[in-house]
């Protein structure tokens, strides 16, 4: 069905757009060397993981597939924590992270082309969906683009902020996969936002892609965020200084 | 930014591609969500239909007209049917009953059964109405956000152009420095080094052209100087060898030499006032006290010339201005009064504040000028009646173009007019306090 194309591709794009987006504005000045050192792992990885799916998942009880994800969610995290603190491997490093996040969305995305069921869907409304999706995630990560440039012209704490969110939301995606294989104590509940704001929604699409929105947190993912995102902070202090030595 | 085109084209496309794909989005969903009410519907005229056909007599409201013919006998009809048939040919066709106007379809499964199925044309029409309205909906909607956001990104597109223009309109007359601006596209890169090349190159000319003129003058005026020594020097001697026929040529190479100097002293004052080089020490002073000063250094010519001259007005008149111009302004006028004014003549001075600046009038009984030259006699090197003015006087034609340049750089104005004498001429400059 279209509408479920749009949203799949929206929920898996998204993330990786905004974060593509972010990181080329820190290496502007070597776009095209960060989009080679990007695209290099990112295409070996996803091509090792989509035809190793079935085996993958069957690992581990049945959770081989989620702890694998959860490995990259928090490697992707890890590696732009050292990009920010380290001047001299920070392109990378990003780069790297970048391909971790693109094994996981684009391994979704291939299984969600390829699945037996879509035999039944009128290819036109899938083809139409996957414009539709591409379109609106990459329009609002060329909008995003140019955001951050202005902002970090004039407003580097912002940029660092933005940066450490979409950063902490890689390892609140792998809290979640880690709750749901039970390799992860849960706790109690933080809060209930599923009436006003619903994950499902394009906005909660967007602050999911953007800071790991949840509508229903517990407890240790709550620790877990805030606890990454003074990390990474701590690790960007010196952001701007690195950034001016790499122009 | 570093290219505005390749700002401007991915920005609008990228809002255009959201801002259109989020719309069609939105009418995917409202068009499917009125579809599916029109689907039940259909769903419960259905059910409801069936139930009157084990409810005899009911009159529930359908919204369709329903008729079941077998063998040419009328044995079912909804409450909305008549009961002639509603419809005499196969398939679809509209027809007028009940006082409204309907959609028909008739089929003949068997020889012997004919169903007959009605629906208004109206209803159709606003279920059609509904379904497209909600598709259309949000694209309207869309409409306005995308104007206003093309708005704001063209704008942040071309300020570089905005600010580069403001520094422009800014500069003054004599600042030719570089124009500099952050962050600026590649388109307007170009512009902007022509611009301070520009600049550069026209400082240049005008510092050689205010060097050339400085220099010639200053050049010019020591061996002028030698050559009134000398001529004063042979004069004496030519007077004292009895040569006594040839003083008249004597006198006239003497007022030559004269004109020069004056005409020498005058373009060097005009290249210091000119608006586009002096750079103005403003200083509080007394303009009545510099008109007073003036007249002092006035007096032994005006004696000469047995004039009569009168300070009126203000005995002190504070205002904001350059000491050197304004006692310039003031000599050139008192200068050209006694100049050109008889002997015996008479020249008047008269200072006041009218409306917030600072007046001073200067006027004379001498010739006067003609109305139709007061335009003219502001240009450089212009002098009324050319070398024969009636009062026989040499002058530069410089002496009220600097008058203006230094009224101008006070951004005050002069105006001319007649004497309130019977002839002479009234100068009146205004100056802000």
């Amino acid at each position: 069905m279209l509408i479920n194309t749009v949203l799949m591709f929206l929920r898996e794009l998204l993330p990786l757009f905004l974060l593509l987006a972010t990181l080329l504005v820190w290496h502007r000045s070597q776009w095209r060397r960060f989009i080679l050192l990007f695209s290099l792992p990112a295409i070996l990885m996803l091509t090792l993981f989509s035809s190793n799916m079935l085996w993958i998942s069957e690992q581990l009880d049945g959770f081989g597939l989620e702890l694998l994800y959860s490995l990259l969610y928090t490697g992707c995290f890890a590696l732009l924590c050292v990009a920010a603190a380290k001047r001299n491997a920070a392109m990378v490093l990003s780069a790297f992270a970048c391909a971790c996040l693109l094994s996981i969305n684009g391994s979704n995305l291939l299984l969600y082309i390829w699945l037996p069921t879509q035999g039944n869907t009128d290819p036109s409304a899938l083809l139409l969906g996957m414009a539709l999706g591409v379109g609106i995630g990459s329009s609002i990560a060329v909008l995003w683009y140019y955001l951050l440039t202005e902002l970090k012209q004039w407003r580097m704490l912002s940029y660092r902020l933005l940066l450490s969110l979409l950063g902490v939301r890689q390892l609140m995606m792998a809290s979640a996969l880690l709750i749901q294989s039970d390799w992860l104590p849960s706790g109690p509940r933080l809060w209930q936002t599923e009436q006003w704001l619903p994950e499902q929604s394009e906005l909660g699409f967007f602050l999911q892609a953007l800071l790991g929105y949840e509508a229903t947190p517990v407890l240790s993912q709550g620790l877990i965020y805030i606890a990454g995102l003074g990390l990474l902070l701590w690790c960007s202090r010196n952001l701007k200084n690195n950034i001016r030595s790499a122009q | 930014m570093r290219s505005l085109r390749r700002y401007l084209v991915t920005v609008l496309i990228a809002l255009f591609t959201l801002i259109s794909f989020l719309a069609a989005l939105q009418s995917y969903r409202q068009s499917a969500s009125r579809a599916e009410a029109l689907f039940d519907q259909d769903l419960q005229v259905l059910a409801s239909s069936l139930a009157q056909q084990y409810q005899a007599g009911s009159q529930q409201e359908l919204g369709l007209a329903l008729q079941v013919w077998q063998n040419n006998q009328l044995v079912y009809r909804s409450p909305l049917a008549p009961e002639t048939p509603m419809a005499e040919t196969e398939g679809f066709t509209e027809h007028n009953f009940a006082g409204k106007r309907w959609r028909v379809f008739r089929q003949t499964p068997t020889a012997l059964l004919t169903v007959i199925v009605a629906q208004p044309l109206q209803q159709r029409q606003q279920l059609a109405d509904e379904v497209i309205t909600a598709s259309i909906y949000p694209v309207v909607l869309s409409l306005p956000l995308q104007a206003l956001l093309i708005w704001l990104v063209v704008s942040k597109a071309l300020s570089p152009i905005k600010r580069f223009s403001a520094q422009l309109a800014s500069k003054k007359a004599n600042d030719l420095t570089a124009v500099e601006l952050e962050q600026v596209p590649a388109e307007l890169d170009q512009m902007l080094k022509t611009t301070n090349l520009l600049f550069a190159r026209l400082a240049d000319a005008f510092e050689r052209e205010k060097r050339f003129a400085s220099d010639v003058a200053h050049e010019l005026r020591t061996p002028l100087s030698v050559l009134q020594v000398n001529l004063h020097n042979a004069s004496q001697q030519w007077q004292q060898s009895g040569m006594a026929d040839s003083q008249d040529s004597m006198l006239a190479l003497q007022a030559g030499v004269e004109r020069m100097s004056a005409l020498i002293e005058q373009i060097m004052l005009l290249n210091r006032t000119n608006p586009e080089h002096f750079q103005a020490r403003t200083e509080q002073l007394d303009l009545a006290g510099l008109c007073r000063q003036v007249v002092a250094d006035w007096y032994p010519q005006i004696e000469k010339k047995q004039q009569q001259i009168e300070l009126l007005g203000l005995e002190h008149l504070s205002l904001k201005g350059d000491a050197f111009a304004l006692r310039l302004l003031v000599s050139n006028l008192v200068g050209n009064a006694s100049k050109y004014t008889q002997a015996g003549g008479a020249i008047q001075l008269e200072l006041m504040t009218q409306a917030g600046k600072a007046v001073l009038v200067v006027q004379d009984n001498g010739p006067g000028i003609p109305p139709e030259e007061y335009s003219r006699v502001f240009d450089r090197f212009y002098r009324v009646g050319g070398d024969r003015h009636q009062s026989g006087t040499l002058g530069s034609g410089l002496g009220l173009a600097i008058v203006r340049d230094i009224a101008n750089l006070h951004q005050g104005q002069v105006r001319l007019g007649a004497a309130d004498s019977v002839s002479g001429l009234k100068v009146t400059v205004e100056l802000p306090l």
